[in-house]
């Protein structure tokens, strides 16, 4: 992001926190596709990320006020995001009834590697048990460190990289099934 | 498989995680819903405190209402009930709004109710002033206790204990009535003997 998008970026955020909900609206447009994304990552199904989006916006313009921009507004949004779907998942037992799965809608690169054992991992991380793809996804997919991802998810650094391990081990065997 | 394909494998995979596409457009516009959820002025917020409160509350009103009607109805002192001329007649008024719309009292309660008030209004004049005081204490706090019950209940229709608890104050409402009926009825057999 360059110096003048994040002036422009600073200066909508502030309109937006004074109640202009246009301003806000710009935001959104900024950040959408980010927000979706991970929503999208997390969840694993369209309809349950679209939702999950809508409701991280809702929130964030609720809780605007308490952003003094301490970090980058994408990142306090992610962590808004990670803590909407977390919630609605706590809330809901949807995830089981995934009607689209991620790779539905965002094609896995061809070939991933030179392997050939990475070719389904798009696919194969949406399988994960929901705890191991929630830290794979912030820490391997968005690179987050496991400090940020074990603040997001509200999990300790430990959990978090054990998570990752599990992740990993389940993505080989899985991966490595296929390839067969 | 070795180590060193293992660690091969997952870096590998690590490599191929963080190249994956973080950002993707969804497949319909967002944002119409969003600006209706932020356009819409916020509720207030309705815990399970408040909830809670309002049971506590009903539920310390009922225990206070019945234990003092209880006391009230049975420290009367049966022996000196002379004859009284005059004075104001104490009238068993229904409470306004009582169950409100949705909890409306079936009719026969109702003709009970007419019926045993009508009674007791007659009785209740041959009461003495001071014992006449008594008895509206406590129709009071009654008629208070169903007031503040229904309010409750207006905020939360579908709270089962206020609901008990109202049908409970009626209940109370009835025994009291029923027993000046018994106290006046008992003083008039003293009385003619």
């Amino acid at each position: 992001m360059t110096a003048e998008s994040t002036a422009e970026e600073n200066g909508r955020i502030r309109k937006a926190q004074t109640g202009d909900s246009a301003a806000f609206e710009a935001l959104y447009r900024m950040h959408v596709d980010k927000v979706y994304g991970l929503c999208l990552r997390m969840t694993g199904n369209v309809a349950e990320a679209e939702d999950c989006t809508q409701d991280a916006f809702i929130q964030a313009w609720s809780k605007l006020n308490n952003f003094r921009g301490e970090s980058a507004f994408s990142t306090w949004l992610h962590r808004v995001a990670v803590n909407t779907v977390l919630g609605r998942m706590r809330k809901s037992r949807r995830e089981q009834d995934r009607i689209r799965v991620v790779s539905d809608v965002v094609s896995a690169p061809e070939t991933i590697g030179d392997s050939g054992g990475l070719r389904d991992l798009e696919q194969a991380i949406n399988e994960l048990p929901s705890g191991a793809r929630h830290v794979f996804v912030l820490h391997a997919v968005y690179g987050y460190s496991h400090d940020e991802t074990s603040a997001m998810l509200g999990i300790a650094a430990g959990t978090s990289k054990a998570q990752l391990h599990r992740a990993r081990r389940l993505l080989a065997q899985q991966l490595k099934t296929e390839c067969a | 498989m070795n180590e060193t394909d293992n660690n091969s494998f997952d870096d590998e995979l690590m490599a191929a995680a963080a190249e994956l596409i973080t950002e993707v457009t969804p497949n319909r516009d967002l944002w119409p819903g969003i600006e209706q959820a932020i356009s819409q002025p916020a509720k207030p917020a309705r815990t399970v405190w408040n909830s809670v409160w309002a049971q506590a509350a009903a539920v310390l009103l009922l225990v206070g209402g019945s234990s003092g009607v209880t006391y009230l109805v049975l420290t009367e002192d049966l022996s000196p009930l002379p004859p009284v001329a005059g004075g104001p007649t104490l009238v068993f008024e229904p409470v306004s709004g009582s169950f409100g719309s949705m909890y409306n009292l079936g009719p026969g309660y109702q003709d009970a109710r007419r019926s045993l008030a009508a009674k007791v209004d007659e009785e209740l004049s041959r009461l003495a002033p001071e014992e006449r005081d008594k008895v509206q204490k406590s129709i009071d706090v009654i008629h208070t206790a169903i007031e503040d019950i229904n309010k409750a209940l207006a905020a939360e229709p579908d709270n089962a204990l206020l609901q008990k608890l109202l049908l409970s104050t009626y209940r109370d409402e009835l025994g009291l009535m029923m027993r000046v009926d018994q106290i006046t009825s008992a003083a008039m057999r003293r009385g003619d003997i």
